[in-house]
């Protein structure tokens, strides 16, 4: 949830972002899904994202309204768990199943993804990095917050689904007692290289989540970015070890899902399939 | 008598507010109420029942769009405030757990939506102060926090809420709790007919 | 090396996966890249039809460049048969050998055809359910179907309704689903970029045999074959839309290809067209000449991967049930 995109060309709000606000709506993406926007929950002071699903014309207009609904509650309600057993996840606000939109708490901070192409520098590819001359330490404790993380949203009984470093955000520690506060805007542009990682991992976007507890689901999605940590940052991947580290300590069962995790690496993602 | 003006963010509409503390005619009100007396067009609420302003607010919020999209599940927008402040969607027990109940109600609140479009002769916030002045007998305090505190009866919160949860339960630090409490509250509303 | 001293470069594809014989000749025009089809045509005998094919073609056995082939995936029987077809031709002639994935031709093919230049494609067959992008050398599948394939699940479902084979199941489908009114309720399977469809079909299966005990709907409707085709197709279209258009946002494309036999299906590709066009982008299609398994789309695969060096030696020129899209390094293309 970090600082805008261009602006992309207009698209139809959902209704309830067409009544006056403060600050008008701010388009921040637009993915398969659906368009998050970054807008004000009942005061001008209290930022928000309006995760909205539109509907889809070319599909039947009945199934895209049960579609739309089912994923709007089980989203919800996966969110709904995780805050109640102490994982952080942005809280809902308010929500239309119906309509198709979902007001989400801001989270301050950046995208971890962002976090750690800035705090790696605008090197070239090919150059091996971090060496010697970088200390390690805080992306390794970036990686094992993000393993811890993972390990809280497990052990409640929530899969992911994509898990990526775009949907992990990085919040300041400072902030951590105002709520809401100025919001967005900025995005990784601190001046102190030892700063840029600290802060807590809070993962978004629900939106492919499932409640589920089998070791087989839990190795997948950490599977999932472990793949997709792999090609988004090609120069940290030794790190990721880090993250399975920490995520073995992180509840009783995680070392048998790290079992499973080798099997389901050495069969690749999919198996064959016939012609 | 302190009433408080706002606009909430994303409506279309004035929405005025008072907190009464040792109302004596809750009765009286409650009649008027059940007899759907037009000149009563308010909504009114037990404020044992709320945490926070935001709290509320958060309620007329969700009743606004609600009636600003066609989609009222109750007679009018004061009654759907009642029911936004439901995690579930019986209608009944909204009312009796969040309106008033005679006997029981000592502290009240008082909301008043105006949405922009009414027709005129305009409720004005002058003419509601002055209404409820008449016929509230109870003592008018600001409508904050910090009298919204005084007022909350924390285990009925607790309870209709659901908020026992592993969440609260490590948080130490009181401030942070509350404002988790809150949030967990605001959320409960907000997935109300899941 | 001989490709050089001639104005263009010749190839004989053999396909072969499952049930269907197809042998085409193309030829590439080295200077331009151009695609000219030669021929194309389905039956049942390999030398009678390599035969008509090179005199359909006005194309003689000395202008061959190579031999190519369907290595795989597909049914094991077929494919065999078509290897000793094409090596025999290959050593009869004197030519090289290109082994094919089956996969990889329909794509080629596709792209050739309606000039798509790396759209996201969508491959559905009654054997394969892939979503499929372009990056690095290689067709990465994106997305798939976990158990049957969609054109599988089609397919038995004809069976289950007692629907003609003439002159496919699936069309027989899609003109009936155009009758079709009421939205029976399907389970819908889609996890992240991939689906499944049995339990849509087990599904589908029951409410088959609900009607034919005179079963209604929750609404209290009766409902007819058509409906229940009519149903199917929107749910499992729907699926493969969606599984596509989170892979176009993935890899940040605007185009969409379609290809494989139910790639024929016009509610298919008016949806396809109807999400493309909400993305600002568009979708390409072949007709069924080109989107059921074909000779040509062998050729001119193997011709592309001749060209840029590739070649398949006698002695490895087996065939393998199970060959993914993304174990083919895609030299000829940047």
């Amino acid at each position: 949830m970090a600082a805008a995109s261009e602006p992309e060309p207009e698209f139809p709000l959902p209704q309830v972002l067409t009544y006056p606000a403060s600050t008008p709506p701010l388009l921040i993406t637009q993915g398969a899904e659906g368009r998050l926007y970054k807008s004000v929950h009942v005061l001008s002071n209290r930022p928000c994202a309006l995760k909205y699903r539109p509907s889809k014309a070319w599909r039947h207009p009945v199934l895209d309204a049960r579609l739309t609904k089912a994923r709007m509650s089980s989203e919800a309600k996966v969110l709904d768990r995780c805050r109640r057993e102490g994982v952080p996840v942005p809280a809902v606000y308010a929500m239309d199943a119906v309509a198709g939109w979902m007001m989400l708490e801001w989270i301050d901070g950046v995208p971890v993804r962002a976090a750690i192409n800035g705090w790696l520098g605008e090197r070239p590819e090919t150059e091996p990095t971090p060496d010697e001359t970088v200390d390690p330490a805080p992306l390794a404790g970036l990686m094992r917050r993000i393993g811890a993380a993972i390990g809280g949203l497990h052990r409640v009984g929530v899969v992911h689904g994509d898990l990526t470093t775009s949907n992990m955000m990085l919040r300041p520690w400072a902030d951590a007692n105002t709520e809401g506060g100025g919001g967005g805007g900025g995005g990784g542009g601190h001046g102190d290289q030892s700063k840029l990682l600290d802060g807590d991992v809070v993962i978004i976007d629900f939106g492919l989540a499932t409640q589920s507890s089998s070791d087989e689901d839990r190795a997948v999605d950490i599977y999932v970015l472990e793949r997709a940590f792999a090609s988004t940052h090609p120069r940290a991947e030794k790190f990721f070890d880090y993250v399975l580290e920490a995520y073995g300590e992180s509840f009783k069962k995680a070392p048998s899902v790290l079992k499973k995790l080798a099997d389901v690496r050495m069969r690749g993602r999919k198996r064959s399939m016939l012609g | 008598m302190q009433l408080e003006t706002v606009r909430i963010q994303l409506t279309e509409a004035d929405t005025h507010i008072a907190l009464f503390r040792d109302v004596a005619n809750v009765g009286a009100l409650y009649g008027r109420l059940i007899a759907k007396n037009p000149e009563f067009e308010y909504a009114f609420i037990d404020a044992s029942t709320i945490v926070s302003p935001l709290h509320l607010l958060s309620a007329i919020f969700r009743a606004y769009i609600c009636y600003a999209t066609g989609k009222l599940q109750t007679n009018n927008i004061h009654s759907e405030i009642v029911l936004s402040l439901s995690p579930n969607n019986n209608i009944n027990e909204s009312y009796r757990r969040w309106g008033p109940t005679p006997g029981k109600t000592k502290d009240m609140i008082v909301v008043k939506v105006v949405p922009d479009n009414v027709s005129e002769p305009r409720p004005t916030a002058d003419g509601i102060r002055a209404h409820l002045a008449q016929h509230i007998d109870g003592r008018s305090v600001p409508f904050s926090d910090e009298e919204i505190r005084k007022s909350t009866d924390r285990s009925k919160v607790t309870k209709y809420y659901k908020l026992k949860c592993p969440t609260l339960d490590n948080l130490k630090d009181p401030a942070q709790r509350e404002r988790e409490e809150e949030r967990l509250v605001i959320m409960g509303m907000a997935l109300r007919e899941l | 090396m001989d490709g050089s001293s001639k104005k263009r470069r010749i190839a004989l594809g053999c396909e072969g996966s499952a049930n269907k014989l197809g042998i085409g000749v193309i030829a590439h025009n080295p200077s331009t890249g151009e695609a000219t089809v030669l021929s194309n045509h389905h039956r049942a005998y390999f030398v009678r039809i390599a035969k008509q094919a090179l005199a359909d073609a006005g194309v003689a056995i000395a202008d061959i460049d190579c031999i190519c082939y369907t290595r795989g995936p597909g049914m094991g029987g077929p494919l065999t048969s078509v290897a000793i077809g094409a090596r025999t031709l290959a050593l009869l002639w004197g030519k090289e050998l290109v082994g094919v994935n089956h996969c990889v031709g329909h794509i080629e093919m596709g792209r050739a055809i309606t000039g798509a230049t790396n759209p996201v494609v969508l491959y559905v067959s009654g054997g394969n359910t892939q979503v499929i992008a372009y990056a690095e050398q290689r067709y990465r599948i994106f997305g798939e179907a976990l158990d049957i394939a969609v054109g599988n699940c089609l397919d038995r479902f004809a069976r289950t309704l007692e629907i003609s084979n003439d002159p496919a199941p699936g069309y027989n489908i899609e003109q009936l689903a155009k009758k079709g009114k009421v939205l029976l309720d399907l389970p819908y399977a889609v996890k992240g970029m991939d689906c499944s469809f049995s339990g849509i079909l087990a599904r589908a299966d029951e409410l088959a045999a609900q009607m034919k005990a005179g079963g209604k709907t929750l609404d209290g409707e009766t409902f007819t074959p058509a409906d229940l085709c009519f149903s199917l197709q929107e749910t499992v279209f729907a699926m493969l839309v969606e599984i596509t258009e989170r892979a176009m946002a993935h890899v940040g494309s605007k185009q969409v290809l379609i290809v494989g036999g139910v790639g024929c299906n016009e509610r298919l590709q008016e949806m396809m067209g109807g999400m493309a066009a909400e993305r600002g982008g568009s979708v390409y299609a072949t007709d069924e000449r080109f989107c059921i398994d074909n000779g040509i789309m062998i050729a001119h695969a193997g011709l592309l991967a001749y060209e840029t060096g590739s070649k398949t030696p006698l002695e490895e020129s087996t065939c393998t049930q199970r060959f993914r899209t993304d174990e083919v390094f895609v030299k000829w293309r940047n």
